[in-house]
C-alpha cells in the first residue's frame, strides 16, 4: 500500500477490483463503511458478485483476466473528456516526457512494442528510450502536446481501447463501464480522490504486473497518488507477507528491496555499480543514489567483523545467481519434478493445496530424497505421500516434521499492508516440543556450521563467516535463545565504530537513528535500510501504542512504525501543488508553512517547486525520490512486457484470439512451461470444446488459504465445510445442474468434485459477440481433514503452471475448466 | 436505563465475525453441516448457535442483491417467551437482556412455542436438555464489556446504547438518507417493541422477516384471558354454590311436602 | 356385587394391553435415558407434537365428564346421573393420570415438574395449567377416594369425605371451568403462527365448549362400552340425557364456530384443499355436524349402536381439534421454518401404553372397585 488501512476513509471515489475487501480484508470495510458514512461512491468490479459487490454503489462484472482492456477503456475514458488532473501529471509523471521517434506500440506492431525478440520471447528495453539533450537530460514538453511526448502516446496507445472493444473483450455492459468510468474520472478534480484497493484477482495473471501499473497510471491521470484517500493499494495477504517481501523472501531480492547479486557480479563495486542508479535529471534526489550504503550495511549486518573493507565486506559470500536464472516458486517444482532438487524445506506454507497445478506439485515432492516440513500441524504437504491416488509404497522421499509455535506463542513484529510494522507479544507459551520458527532455524545454524567446521565442505564461508548475535550464549558461543529484539536491533542496524555524521557523534555499539545515518565504509550495520529507524536509541518504535492524530486524517504517527522513516502516504510531496499548498486544503497529509513541512513526514525535507514569489526553488527535489527521473512513470520502461500495459489474453482463454492483436494472444514475454512431449503436466487448452468454461479461484472469509489453520477449526467448517463450484442459473440450466448438487470439474491438468452453487450472482457474458461462461471455485479445502474427504480437495489441482511475466506470480485467476453432472 | 441495539444492515458485510464471537464466547459447540447452494449455514438458529447471518440472494432489475441479516434473540422489551414461562426461568432484566434461569427450567418448551420471532432453542441431544438462545451477553454488559458479537464487529453494524439513543439514531440515520433506507424500523413496534431493533436498505419482507407480528405485546394476548381467571373462578363459585343450594333447598322441601 | 366380581382379567384383550404397556416402558426408559430428541421427532420448529397434542390436551378434554357429572349429581343434585358418577370421575382421574404421565415424559427436565409450585409465574397461562392440574388430579383423587375407602372398608374416612364431597366437588367444577379453557389459552399467543381457522381470541371457550361436549360423550361412550363388556344394561334415560346435553353444547359449539369463521378467515378458506382446511371439514363435519344431525334425527337417540357411533364421532372430533391446535394448525408455520413433524414410533408407542394403562386401570377399578354400584343393585 502506498497507503494504510484507516486511510481508505478519505476517499471519495473506491474501487475495489481484483480484490474482494470485505471477504479477504473484513477490517478494511471498517474504513470502507466510514467512507461511505461520508457519502463515498464504493465501486466492485469482479467476474462474480461478492460480499463486496453487494455493498457497492455500482458493480461491474468482468470476465476474468480481461482487466487491462476494462482499465485502459478508463485511461481512453479519462483522456477523451479530458478528465486528468493536468497540473498533476505534468509536475509530478514522465506525461511531457520525449520518446524516441522510432518507439512503436502495439497498434502499429500488431500486437507489440518496438524491440521484441520473439525467439528469446523478451524486449530490448532500449527500444523504449526517451529523448535527450546534450548535457543527457530528458526532452519534455510541458504542455503535453508533442506527438512523442509519453502524454500523447498514452492517448494514442489507449485509444483502440473504445467501449465497444473493451465491453466485447470483457463482457461487461457498455453502460456499466461507462458509470464506472465516469464515477471514478470524477476524481481528477484536485479536491476529489480515489482510492484502489487490489489484490490477487489482479496479480495472479500472466499480465499481473501490467494490471496494477494500468491503475497507477489511472491514479497518476487523476492526481490521485501521494494523497490522502488516495494511491494505489494492494491488499496484502499472510498478516505478514509485507514483512516478509521487506525482508526478501522472494529469490530475486535481498532485504530492503536490493538486487540478488549476479554471478556476472563478481565484486561489490560491480554489483553496486550495476544497481545504483545515476541520473542527469536535475532536481531528482534519486534516491536509490545510496544503494552502495544500503548494501554494505546489509553486509555487514550478515557477517561483523568478518567483512572486511579488503574482503568486500563478504560479498562473496553472498549466494549468486547465474544471468538469467528465474529461481521463482514455479520453476522449483518444475524441476523438482524433473529430478534437479534432492530435498525441500516446505517452511510454513502448504503446496501441494496453494500451489498453482497442485498435481504437478504433488508428484514433484515424490522425486525428492527428502523433506523437512516446518509447520504447526501436519499438512497435505507433508502428508503427500499417503494422498489420493498416491502409492505409500512408491514413495522413497523421507519426510521430517519439525513442530513449530504459532504466532501467539511468539514474540516478534508483523508488518501489515500499509507497512506497519507492529510489535506482539507472546500470549501463551508454546505447547508441546513446538519452538518458535526463530529457534528451529537457530538449532539448525549451528548443526549446519558444526558440520562444515568439523567436515568441511564445497564452502563453507557463507555459513561459517556468519554474524550471529541473537540472543546470550553459552560458554561454546552459541546462542542458546533466541532474542528477537536482538533480531530487530540488528535490522536497524548499529553504528560499528564511533563515527560523526552531520555533525553529530555516535558511539559505537548504538543503534543507527534512520537511514540518512547509514554509510559505505563500513561503519554501520543494516538488516533492512527501509527498516532502519524503527528500534533505535529512543526505543522499539514498532511498540508503540499512542493513539494521537494531529492531523487530523487519521495518520496517527505514534502507533507502532511504518516503513520508510514512518512515513504513513509514501510520495505525499505530490499531494501539494509547486508551492507546496495541499491539492485538496482539506485532507492535507504535508504542507510547507514557509519554512518547514508539517504533516506526515515528507518524501525529503527539501522546499517545494516553487518560491512563494513563482519563481522555481532550485533547492526543491521531485516527488517521486525513488525514481531516477524524479518523476512517477506514466511510460515504464522497466518492466518486461511493455512500457504501456497491453492486453493479453490468459495462457488458456476462452477466444480464438487476441481481439486487440491477432498475432499475439497471450502476453509475449510470459514464460512458457509446456515442450511438446516432455511436460504434459503443463500441457493447457484455449478454446478448446473440451475445457469450455472460464474459471477462476479465490478465497472465502470463513477460511484461511489452504485451510489448514481453518479447517480444523470446527466453527469455521460450520460455516463453510464443502468445497464448491458457484455458476450462473442458465450455466447449471444449460448442463442440468441443480443447486447444493455434487459435480465434477475438470481442467487439462485434474478434476475435483465440487458442490454446486447455482447463483445469480454470477452471470454469463457476451464476448465478442459470443456467450461466455464463467464459474469459479474456493481453494481452501484439501484431502487430508476433514478426515472423511467431505471437504474435497484443492482447486489448485485444476489451475495451471504459468507466471506473470515480470513476477512469475502462478495465473490462478483465469483458466478454462469443463463442468459436468455426475 | 436498558441498553439496546440497532442493527444496520446497510453496513453488514456478513463476514459472520460475529456468529463465531458469539460461539466463543458461550462455549458452544459447532454441529456437522453440508454445503447446501448458500452461504447460510447452519441453516437455522440451534441450541449452539445464538446468532447465525442469514444470506438472502434476490435479483433486482438483473442486479443481484445479496443481503447479509444478523438474526439472533430481540430481547423484546414485553416479551412472550418470559410472559408464558410457568417458571420465570426467562426474565426481562433491566439492563434490556432477556435472560435464562437453567435453575429454574423445566422444560416445558412454551417459550419456544410463544416467541414470535422463532428465536428459543432446545438442545434435544440431550437427555436432560436446556433451552437456549442469545443471551445479549447479559454476563459481559455486568462486567462492563459490550456484547461479544457487536465487539468483533468490523463494520460497526450494530450500534449499541441506552434505549432512547438507539431509537433516535435509528430514526435520524432514516431522516438523514431516506434513499438508502426503507422506511421502517423493525422491532420499534414489532411485538411491543424489542430491544434489538434493524434498519434496512431492502424490504425487510424480502428478507424473512415476520410482517405479521402483532403490534401490541404479545403478552396482552393472554394477559387478557389470565385477568378473567379470578373472575370466572368467582363466577364458577357462586354458581356453583347457588345450584347447590337451591337444589338442596328444593329436595328438602320435596321431602318435607 | 358378582357380575363385576366376575370380570376375567386374564383376557387377550388385557394381554394387548400388558404387551402395549410394556412396550411403553421400555420407550419411557429410553426416552429418559436419551431424551426428546432421541425418542421423539420433536424439533426446535415443533417443539410440541403428539404428547401435548394428543396425551395432554386429548386427555384433559376427555376428562371432562367428571367435573359436569360430579356436578350435576353433586351440585344440581339431578340424581339420575348418580349411576355414572364413579365412571365419570374414575374416567377424568385416568384422563388426568394420562395427561400428567405424558407431560412427565415431555418436559425436558421432568424431576423438576414440582417447580411451578414454587416458582410462580401467574402471567403464564402453563403455570395456571400446572396448578390446576396438581389441584385437580388431587381433588379427582378425593371424588374417587370413596370406592378405595369402601373396598378398604374405612368407614370412617369414608364419611368424612362424603362429608366434605360438596365442597370437594365444586372446587372442582370451578377448577376444570377454568382449567379446560386455559389450556385453550396457551395458544393465545401464537396469534400469527396458529391457523386462523383454529386461532381467535376466545379459543379458551372453545375449549371449554368442546371440553364439554367430550366429557358428555365419553361418559355415554364408557357407560355402553362398559354395559357391553361387563354384560349390564345401559341406563337408556341416563343415556338420552346426555344426548341432550350435547345437543345443546354441539349446537352452542357450531354457531360458536361458524361465527368465527366468518369474521376469521371466511367461509371460503375451509375449501381451499390445504391440509389445514381439509383437517378443520374433517373435524367440524365429522365431529360436530354429523353427530348433531344424527341426534336431532328422531332414531338414533332410541338406539345404544347410534348413540354410540355419536358419541364416538364427537370424541374423535374434539381430539382432532386438540391435535389441529397442537399440531397441525401450527405446521405451516413449523414448515415455513424449514421444519417438519411426524411422531416417532417411540411416540406413538408411549402415547398407547399411556391409553393402554388408562383402559387396565379402568378394568382393574372395575373389578375390585364399586364402580356400578347402581349396575350391580339392578341385576
Ligand atoms: N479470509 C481470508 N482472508 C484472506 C486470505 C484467506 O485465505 N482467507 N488470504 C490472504 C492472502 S494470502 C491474500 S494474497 C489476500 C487475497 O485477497 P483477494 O485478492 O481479495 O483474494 P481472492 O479471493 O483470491 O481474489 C479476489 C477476487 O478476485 C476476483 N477475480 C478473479 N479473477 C479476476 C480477474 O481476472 N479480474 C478481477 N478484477 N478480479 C478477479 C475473484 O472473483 C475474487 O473475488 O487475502 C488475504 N486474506
Ligand atoms: N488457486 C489459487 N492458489 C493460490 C492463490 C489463489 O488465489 N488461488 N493464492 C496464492 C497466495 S496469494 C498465497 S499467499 C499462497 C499461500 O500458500 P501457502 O502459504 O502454501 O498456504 P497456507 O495455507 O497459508 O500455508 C501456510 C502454512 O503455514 C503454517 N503456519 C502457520 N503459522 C506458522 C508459523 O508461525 N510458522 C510456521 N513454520 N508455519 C506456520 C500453516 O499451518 C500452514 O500450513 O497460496 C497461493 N495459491
Ligand atoms: S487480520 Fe484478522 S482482524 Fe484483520 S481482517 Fe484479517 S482476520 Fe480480520
Ligand atoms: S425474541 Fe423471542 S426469545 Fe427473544 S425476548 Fe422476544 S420472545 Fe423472548
Ligand atoms: S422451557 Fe423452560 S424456559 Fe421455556 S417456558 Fe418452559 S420452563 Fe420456561
Ligand atoms: S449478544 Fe452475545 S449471546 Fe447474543 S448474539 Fe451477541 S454474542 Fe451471542
Ligand atoms: S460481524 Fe458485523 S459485518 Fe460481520 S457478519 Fe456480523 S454483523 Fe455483519
Ligand atoms: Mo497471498
Amino acid at each position: 500500500m502506498t497507503n494504510h488501512w484507516i486511510d481508505i476513509r478519505n476517499a471519495d471515489v473506491i474501487l475495489i477490483m481484483g480484490s474482494n475487501a470485505a471477504e479477504n480484508h473484513p477490517i478494511s470495510f471498517k474504513w470502507v463503511t466510514e467512507a461511505k458514512q461520508r457519502g463515498a461512491t464504493l465501486l466492485s468490479v469482479d467476474p462474480r458478485f461478492t460480499r463486496t459487490s453487494a455493498k457497492a454503489d455500482i458493480f461491474a462484472p468482468l470476465r476474468s483476466g480481461s482487466d487491462i482492456p476494462f482499465i485502459g477503456g478508463m485511461i481512453n475514458y479519462i483522456l477523451q473528456n479530458n478528465l486528468q488532473h493536468n497540473d498533476y501529471v505534468r509536475l509530478y509523471t514522465n506525461g511531457p516526457f520525449l520518446v524516441n521517434k522510432d518507439f512503436k506500440m502495439p497498434g502499429e506492431l500488431d500486437g507489440i512494442f518496438s524491440g521484441y525478440d520473439a525467439q528469446k520471447r523478451k524486449y530490448d528495453k532500449k527500444a523504449w528510450a526517451y529523448q535527450k539533450g546534450g548535457d543527457g537530460v530528458i526532452l519534455q514538453d510541458p504542455t503535453m502536446q508533442d506527438p512523442y511526448c509519453v502524454f500523447q502516446l498514452l492517448k494514442k496507445h489507449y485509444s483502440r481501447y473504445d467501449p465497444d472493444t473493451v465491453s466485447a473483450i470483457t463482457g461487461t455492459p457498455k453502460d456499466l463501464l461507462e458509470k464506472v468510468y465516469q464515477a471514478y474520472g470524477a476524481t481528477g478534480k484536485p479536491d476529489k480522490v480515489a482510492t484502489i484497493m487490489y489484490a490477487m484477482g489482479w496479480t495472479q495473471h500472466t499480465v499481473g504486473t501490467q494490471n496494477i501499473r494500468a491503475m497507477a497510471i489511472v491514479q497518476l491521470l487523476l492526481g490521485n497518488i501521494g494523497r490522502a484517500g488516495g494511491g494505489v493499494n494492494a491488499l496484502r495477504g499472510e498478516s505478514n507477507v509485507q514483512g516478509s517481501t521487506d525482508h526478501c523472501l522472494l529469490f530475486h531480492i535481498l532485504p530492503g528491496y536490493l538486487k540478488t547479486p549476479k554471478a556476472s557480479q563478481p565484486t561489490l563495486k560491480a554489483y553496486n555499480d550495476k544497481y545504483t542508479p545515476k541520473t542527469s535529471e536535475p532536481l531528482s534526489a534519486n534516491w536509490w543514489g545510496n544503494y552502495p550504503k544500503y548494501s554494505v550495511s546489509l553486509l555487514k549486518a550478515h557477517y561483523g567483523e568478518n567483512g572486511t573493507r579488503e574482503n568486500d565486506f563478504g560479498y562473496s559470500w553472498l549466494p549468486k545467481l547465474d544471468d538469467g536464472q528465474n529461481a521463482s516458486w514455479l520453476m522449483i517444482f518444475h524441476e523438482m519434478l524433473q529430478g534437479k532438487f534432492k530435498g525441500f524445506f516446505a517452511w510454513g506454507q502448504n503446496p501441494t493445496c496453494s500451489g498453482s497445478n497442485a498435481g504437478k506439485v504433488r508428484r514433484a515432492l515424490a522425486k525428492l530424497d527428502w523433506m523437512v516440513n516446518v509447520n504447526l500441524f501436519d499438512n497435505e504437504t507433508g502428508s503427500f505421500w499417503r494422498g489420493p491416488g498416491v502409492n505409500s509404497a512408491d514413495i522413497k522421499t523421507e519426510v521430517f516434521f519439525l513442530p513449530c509455535c504459532a504466532s501467539m506463542e511468539k514474540e516478534g513484529s508483523i508488518t501489515n499492508s500499509g507497512r506497519w510494522a507492529q510489535w506482539r507479544y507472546k500470549a501463551q507459551e508454546p505447547s508441546g516440543q513446538s519452538m518458535p520458527d526463530s529457534e528451529i532455524i537457530n538449532d539448525l545454524f549451528y548443526r549446519v556450521k558444526s558440520l562444515y567446521e568439523n567436515e568441511g565442505g564445497t564452502y563453507p564461508d557463507p555459513v561459517v563467516k556468519l554474524d550471529w548475535n541473537y540472543g546470550p550464549k553459552d560458554a561454546d558461543g552459541k546462542v542458546t535463545q533466541v532474542d528477537t529484539h536482538m533480531i530487530a536491533k540488528e535490522i536497524n542496524g548499529y553504528f560499528l565504530e564511533d563515527k560523526e555524521v552531520k555533525g553529530k557523534l555516535y558511539r559505537k555499539g548504538t543503534l543507527v537513528p534512520s537511514f540518512a545515518f547509514l554509510q559505505t565504509d563500513g561503519s554501520t550495520s543494516s538488516g533492512n535500510w527501509l527498516y532502519c529507524n524503527s528500534y533505535t536509541e529512543k526505543g522499539n518504535m514498532m511498540a508503540r501504542r499512542s493513539q494521537e492524530d494531529p492531523t487530523g486524517v487519521g495518520l496517527y504517527p505514534e502507533w507502532s512504525w511504518c516503513w520508510p522513516v514512518n512515513r504513513r502516504i509514501i510520495y505525499n510531496r505530490a499531494s501539494v501543488d509547486e508551492f507546496g499548498k495541499p491539492w485538496d486544503p482539506a485532507r492535507p497529509v504535508i504542507q510547507w508553512n514557509g519554512t518547514k513541512w508539517v504533516g506526515d513526514v515528507p518524501d525529503g525535507g527539501w522546499p517545494p517547486l516553487k518560491n512563494p514569489d513563482g519563481t522555481a526553488n532550485p533547492k526543491s527535489k521531485k516527488a517521486f525520490i525513488m525514481k531516477p527521473v524524479g518523476v512517477a512513470h506514466i511510460f515504464g520502461p522497466g518492466r518486461n512486457d511493455g512500457p504501456f500495459p497491453e492486453h493479453y489474453e490468459p495462457l488458456e482463454c476462452p477466444i480464438q484470439e487476441n481481439p486487440l492483436s491477432k498475432a499475439h494472444r497471450i502476453n509475449p514475454t510470459a514464460k512458457l512451461f509446456y515442450e511438446e512431449g516432455k511436460t504434459p503436466e503443463d500441457i493447457f487448452y484455449s478454446c478448446d470444446i473440451r475445457y469450455p468454461f472460464v474459471a477462476t479461484t479465490y478465497r472465502l472469509t470463513e477460511h484461511w488459504q489452504t485451510g489448514v489453520l481453518t479447517r480444523h477449526q470446527p466453527w469455521l467448517l460450520e460455516m463453510m465445510p464443502q468445497v464448491f463450484v458457484e455458476m450462473s442459473k442458465e450455466l447449471a440450466a444449460d448442463l442440468g445442474i441443480k443447486n447444493g448438487e455434487k459435480v465434477k470439474v475438470t481442467s487439462g491438468r485434474g478434476e475435483l468434485w465440487a458442490i454446486a452453487t447455482v447463483t445469480s450472482r454470477f452471470k454469463p457474458f457476451k464476448v465478442m459477440g459470443s456467450t461466455v461462461h464463467q464459474v469459479g471455485l474456493p481453494w481452501c479445502f484439501g484431502w487430508q481433514f476433514p478426515v472423511d474427504g467431505s471437504g474435497g480437495d484443492s482447486a489448485n489441482l485444476l489451475t495451471p503452471t504459468i507466471g506473470d511475466a515480470n513476477t512469475m506470480i502462478p495465473e490462478t485467476k483465469a483458466f478454462m475448466v469443463n463442468v459436468e453432472k455426475i | 436505563m436498558s441498553k439496546a441495539v440497532l442493527i444496520d444492515l446497510t453496513r453488514c458485510i456478513g463476514c459472520r465475525g460475529c456468529q463465531i464471537a458469539c460461539k466463543e464466547w458461550n462455549e458452544r459447540k459447532a454441529r456437522r453441516t453440508s454445503f447446501h447452494g448458500d452461504y447460510t449455514n447452519p441453516t437455522a438458529l440451534n441450541s449452539d448457535c445464538y446468532t447465525h447471518i442469514r444470506f438472502h440472494e434476490q435479483e433486482k432489475n438483473g442486479v443481484p442483491v445479496w443481503s447479509f441479516v444478523k438474526n439472533q434473540c430481540l430481547h423484546c422489551k414485553e416479551p412472550a417467551c418470559v410472559s408464558v414461562c410457568p417458571v420465570t426461568a426467562l426474565k426481562k432484566t433491566e439492563a434490556g437482556p432477556v435472560v435464562y434461569r437453567y435453575d429454574r427450567c423445566i422444560g416445558c418448551r412454551y417459550c419456544m412455542v410463544a416467541c414470535p420471532f422463532h428465536i428459543p432453542k432446545y438442545e434435544w441431544e440431550s437427555a436432560l436438555p436446556w433451552v437456549q438462545k442469545c443471551s445479549f451477553c447479559s454476563e459481559r454488559i455486568k462486567d462492563g464489556m459490550i456484547p461479544a458479537c457487536i465487539k468483533v464487529c468490523p463494520t460497526g453494524t450494530m450500534f449499541y446504547e441506552e434505549y432512547d439513543k438507539v431509537v433516535a439514531e435509528a430514526k435520524n440515520r432514516l431522516n438523514r438518507s431516506p434513499a438508502k433506507y426503507v422506511k421502517h424500523i423493525y422491532g420499534l413496534e414489532e411485538a411491543g417493541g424489542t430491544s434489538w431493533m434493524y434498519i434496512s436498505g431492502v424490504p425487510f419482507e424480502d428478507l424473512g422477516f415476520k410482517m405479521n407480528i402483532p403490534v401490541a405485546p404479545l403478552p396482552d394476548l393472554t394477559w387478557e384471558y389470565v385477568s378473567h381467571v379470578l373472575p370466572l373462578f368467582g363466577i364458577t363459585f357462586v354458581a356453583g354454590l347457588g345450584a347447590w343450594v337451591i337444589t338442596r333447598r328444593h329436595a328438602n322441601m320435596n321431602k318435607e311436602g | 356385587m358378582n357380575d363385576t366380581k366376575e370380570i376375567k382379567m386374564m383376557t387377550p384383550f388385557t394381554m394387548v394391553l400388558l404387551l402395549a404397556m410394556a412396550l411403553g416402558f421400555v420407550v419411557a426408559i429410553y426416552r429418559l435415558v436419551n431424551g426428546l430428541g432421541a425418542a421423539t421427532n420433536l424439533n426446535d420448529d415443533f417443539p410440541w407434537g403428539l404428547w401435548i397434542g394428543f396425551d395432554l390436551l386429548g386427555g384433559v378434554a376427555m376428562a371432562a365428564g367428571g367435573f359436569i357429572i360430579a356436578g350435576t349429581v353433586y351440585l344440581l343434585n339431578w340424581k339420575k346421573y348418580k349411576p355414572i358418577v364413579r365412571p365419570a370421575v374414575l374416567t377424568a382421574f385416568l384422563g388426568y393420570l394420562m395427561a400428567v404421565i405424558s407431560l412427565f415424559f415431555d418436559l425436558g427436565q421432568p424431576h423438576r415438574i414440582w417447580h411451578p409450585a414454587f416458582m410462580w409465574q401467574y402471567h403464564s397461562v402453563m403455570w395456571i395449567v400446572a396448578m390446576h392440574v396438581m389441584f385437580y388430579t388431587t381433588t379427582l383423587a378425593v371424588e374417587f377416594s370413596p370406592m378405595v375407602f369402601e373396598r378398604l372398608k374405612m368407614h370412617g374416612l369414608l364419611k368424612f369425605i362424603n362429608g366434605i364431597m360438596m365442597g370437594v366437588v365444586l372446587f372442582g367444577v370451578m377448577l376444570s371451568v377454568l382449567h379446560q379453557s386455559s389450556l385453550g389459552a396457551l395458544y393465545l399467543i401464537v396469534a400469527e403462527k396458529l391457523s386462523p381457522l383454529w386461532y381467535n381470541s376466545l379459543i379458551p371457550y372453545f375449549f371449554l365448549v368442546s371440553a364439554v361436549a367430550m366429557g358428555l360423550n365419553m361418559v355415554s361412550l364408557e357407560s355402553i362400552i362398559s354395559s357391553k363388556a361387563f354384560k349390564h344394561k345401559p341406563h337408556m334415560d341416563i343415556l338420552q340425557g346426555l344426548a341432550r346435553g350435547s345437543i345443546i353444547t354441539l349446537g352452542l359449539y357450531l354457531i360458536m364456530k361458524v361465527i368465527y369463521l366468518l369474521q376469521g378467515p371466511g367461509f371460503a378458506a375451509i375449501f381451499n384443499g390445504s391440509m389445514e382446511a381439509n383437517l378443520y371439514l374433517l373435524e367440524v363435519g365429522g365431529g360436530v355436524v354429523v353427530p348433531l344431525v344424527l341426534l336431532l334425527g328422531t332414531n338414533v337417540k332410541q338406539g345404544v349402536n347410534g348413540l354410540l357411533t355419536v358419541n364416538i364421532l364427537v370424541v374423535a372430533g374434539v381430539l382432532l381439534n386438540r391435535m389441529n391446535i397442537a399440531v397441525f394448525g401450527l405446521y405451516g408455520y413449523g414448515k415455513s421454518m424449514g421444519g417438519s413433524y411426524f411422531p416417532s414410533v417411540m411416540e406413538f408407542l408411549l402415547t398407547l401404553a399411556i391409553v393402554a394403562l388408562g383402559i387396565f386401570l379402568f378394568k382393574v377399578a372395575a373389578k375390585y372397585l364399586a364402580l356400578f354400584p347402581e349396575a350391580e343393585m339392578q341385576t
